[in-house]
């Protein structure tokens, strides 16, 4: 009698269940930061460039590799360690930037007259299947290390660009918009009280 | 036009002080403690006098912070390989002798406070991870020829 099949489904329902737990836990993360005023439909500052950078050393085999030649196993064991705890930092980060990103377009978005329902659409899947792809990598990169979750990085940092760039179209159309709308105000009340 | 002008002069700060002054420091981690030094740790302003003397002291000021940047950048983006070889550069001009370096090192790390203000705490923690690797590297190397495998540690 084969145990593969059982093997296969224990180790499926555990993932599963990882995946559930990490979903309920991560966005914790998320809130545990400050958000911007309602009144500003601003992107948030604050994003290191050097974190996007970060991601070629902390998930490319170079720096691991050296240390396994060239030093102690403890020394080693050590590196890797601190180098996971990174990557998942790394990541975090990545995700927070994001949602901020979410949060100020869907600002921007309630004042935007001629919001594209089919861009919406795009942006609301891509953003779905980034917070899947990012919750898949947080645990792979928690079981097995970084070096073994380098292919889906890229494809998450892809999302997250193509996230940023139409976020930050329409927050920059949201914002003239918006200033538009409060030299409008002005010019009313000033010709109501000239009357 | 005056927005131009700024930076124009920033460049031009930042490029004499590359040419007097950092030119003349062999290695990027030198570099990296020298910029470091220049910072108030109260006020975390830079301070030059001959370089505020050339220019103005605002001018100045921004013209370290952009050198300190991007000597930063180089290091906390180089492979581990190239860091212990900075390292061991550095130890080297500063003539100390090496177990005392790293016995001192270790204890106080003071590689954490080279990085920029505006650096964030994971790329801090990146390059803090870096050095004490590379540092633990180095003293493997110095250690005698049939060293207790275990007995050395990324840990101060």
């Amino acid at each position: 009698m084969s145990l593969h099949p059982y093997f296969f489904s224990i180790v499926s329902v555990a993932l599963a269940l990882s995946l559930a737990f990490l979903w309920r836990r991560a966005p914790r993360s998320f809130t545990a930061y400050p958000e911007a005023s309602d009144g500003e439909a601003s992107v948030p500052s604050g994003w290191d460039p050097l974190t996007s950078e970060l991601s070629v050393r902390i998930f490319n085999r170079e720096d691991s590799d050296f240390v396994t030649r060239t030093a102690t196993w403890r020394i080693s064991q050590s590196f890797r360690a601190e180098r996971t705890a990174l990557a998942l930092q790394w990541l975090l980060e990545v995700r927070r930037h994001v949602y901020f990103l979410m949060k100020a377009h869907r600002r921007a978005a309630r004042r935007d007259p001629d919001l594209d329902p089919v861009s919406e659409l795009r942006l609301g899947i891509d953003f779905l299947l980034f917070q899947i792809t990012s919750r898949v990598l947080y645990l792979v990169i928690w079981l097995i290390g970084p070096l073994h979750a380098a292919a889906l990085v890229g494809y998450s940092l892809k999302l997250a660009a193509a996230l940023r760039n139409m976020t930050e179209d329409l927050v920059t159309g949201g914002t003239r918009v918006a200033a538009d709308l409060l030299d409008n105000e002005s010019e009313t009340k000033n010709r109501a009280a000239s009357v | 036009m005056q927005g131009e002008l700024k930076y124009e002069n920033v460049e031009t700060a930042r490029r004499d002080l590359e040419n007097r002054t950092l030119a003349k420091i062999e290695g990027n981690f030198s570099r990296l403690v020298y910029l470091a030094s220049l910072r108030d740790y109260n006020t975390g302003e830079y301070n030059h006098e001959g370089l505020a003397n050339r220019f103005t002291e605002p001018l100045a000021r921004r013209a370290i912070a952009a050198c300190h940047r991007d000597v930063f950048s180089r290091l906390v983006l180089c492979s581990v390989e190239e860091l212990v070889e900075q390292l061991e550069l550095y130890i080297r001009s500063n003539g100390s002798a090496f177990a005392e370096f790293a016995r001192v090192w270790r204890k106080l790390q003071p590689y954490t406070v080279t990085v920029p203000m505006e650096c964030s705490p994971l790329t801090a923690r990146f390059f803090a991870v870096n050095v004490r690797t590379a540092l633990a590297i180095l003293l493997y190397r110095q250690a005698p020829a049939h060293p207790d495998p275990l007995s050395s540690s990324l840990r101060p």
